[in-house]
């Protein structure tokens, strides 16, 4: 259970939530994504596009990994291109006409982000989501956070693998002790550093460095 | 709306989970419904036979019902409660997939009933409401079905437990003073023996009957089922 918890979530930002085992993570998670109600107080003010990875994907159901995500495109009301776009970016073309009981843990994780992503959503609720993943899906996950916070999603994060604390302006919310302590990025503050790149390079390098969580700035063309 | 239905629906399917129901049912049509009714009374017995079928699967559906709703694991009704949107989305449809499934049912339990009532010439509107009483009933069977869910019972055994008490104390208090509180099962199957005449003056009452207890059980259902994770 968790008491006098009172905090905002910036458009745009990424979140961290830390925590022991047991201590709340999941609870406070699912009260964010609107899946439990809080006894008392309200959550306002939540996006309509809600995108949730639980920590173990429910592989026990008799889908192919194909029919269940066009299932769940169908309820998201998402065109299949968007949901090609994201099966090939998490790799999971080839897992495609696999049976979901078949799948192995890091497999099923990657399905489980799929279906959050493919609604392009405005809030993003990943608990564990490093849990099980390959080294690739693993090392290209923080970039895709960064990518889709910069793009105006509210990301929160569970993440007892410490894979996504190296980016820089994140936030943390530590659950302890049945109560949840705001550490806003703001504490780290932020300084200009120019860097000259070759100009035909400059888009790539751009891409980069936003994926990274960093804010970049350009000179008008 | 449609999609939600379409994948419960699917996921029960495929699990095979609609076996158990269709094979009872199977078996009782072989077994019993297959036997016609027969002599000078058989067109008045025809009638009767529907609400038989509508009697006995009453159990039937609220077991689908509740195994239908049992086959997404717990992890996946979040799953499609984050991608419907609104809060009350797959609680709707997870009610009209149980209903749609135990109408599918209706019919192959139907089928044979039916065209004996054609062929000894029982009349036409008698018929129909025997038909018509079967999809009313599949409501509150669906809700009992729906009570005993994982949503609401965790338990399995527990909930196994609450929907046999359920559906056996509907019976009897539909017996004494109390009728009012249960479904009128005692009442359809009365009219429904008493001739074709009977069942058809009758039918008014026992259908506002079911659809007023199907309008509370259903509206608390829906206000309970929606505070639960």
């Amino acid at each position: 259970m968790l008491r006098d918890v009172t905090l905002s979530l910036p458009p745009g930002g990424v979140t961290e939530v830390t925590g022991r085992n047991g201590a709340g993570k999941s609870t406070l998670l699912r009260v964010i994504a609107g899946l439990r109600r809080p006894r008392r107080g309200v959550v306002k003010d939540r996006p309509g596009r809600v995108g949730y990875a639980p920590e173990r994907f429910p592989v026990d159901q008799p889908f192919t990994v194909r029919a269940y995500l066009g299932h769940m495109a169908a309820i998201r009301r998402v065109p299949a291109d968007a949901v090609g776009t994201w099966v090939e970016r998490l790799g999971c073309g080839h897992l495609l006409d696999v049976r979901l009981p078949e799948l192995s843990k890091g497999s099923a994780q990657r399905v489980g982000l799929t279906q959050a992503l493919m609604g392009a959503p405005d809030l993003l609720i990943l608990d564990e989501p490093f849990a099980g993943l390959d080294a690739a899906t693993r090392d290209a996950l923080p970039a895709l956070i960064s990518e889709l916070a910069a793009g105006g999603t509210t990301v929160v994060v569970s993440d007892h693998q410490r894979c996504i604390e190296a980016l820089p302006g994140i936030d943390r919310l530590h659950v302890a002790d049945a109560t949840v302590t705001y550490h806003p990025s703001a504490g780290t503050p932020w300084t200009l550093l120019e860097v000259e790149v070759p100009e035909d390079e400059a888009d790539t390098v751009e891409t980069k460095l936003r994926a990274d969580g960093y804010r970049v700035r350009r000179p008008e063309r | 709306m449609i999609a939600l239905v379409r994948f419960q629906v699917a996921g029960y399917v495929r699990s095979l989970r609609v076996l158990h129901p269709l094979i009872v049912v199977a078996l009782v049509v072989v077994l019993v419904l297959a036997h016609g009714p027969g002599g000078p009374d058989a067109a008045d017995l025809a009638v009767g036979t529907l609400g038989d079928v509508a009697a006995f699967m009453f159990p039937i559906w609220a077991w689908a019902a509740r195994a239908l709703l049992d086959t997404q694991p717990d992890e996946q009704r979040l799953l499609t409660a984050t991608a419907a949107r609104r809060p009350s989305m797959p609680t709707w449809a997870g009610l009209l997939s149980a209903y749609s499934v135990n109408v599918c049912l209706s019919v192959v339990a139907l089928a044979v009933p039916l065209m004996q009532a054609i062929q000894v010439g029982s009349p036409g509107h008698a018929i129909l409401m025997g038909c018509v009483l079967n999809l009313l009933v599949a409501v509150p069977a669906t809700l009992v079905g729906a009570w005993t869910s994982r949503a609401l019972i965790p338990d399995p055994g527990i909930s196994l437990l609450t929907l046999l008490g359920a559906v056996t104390a509907l019976v009897l208090l539909g017996i004494g003073r109390l009728a009012w509180f249960s479904v009128p099962m005692i009442e359809w199957l009365r009219a429904a023996h008493a001739g074709p005449r009977e069942f058809t003056s009758d039918f008014p009452s026992i259908a506002l009957h079911l659809a007023l207890w199907s309008g509370i059980v259903g509206a608390a259902y829906i206000a309970v089922a929606r505070q639960r994770p």
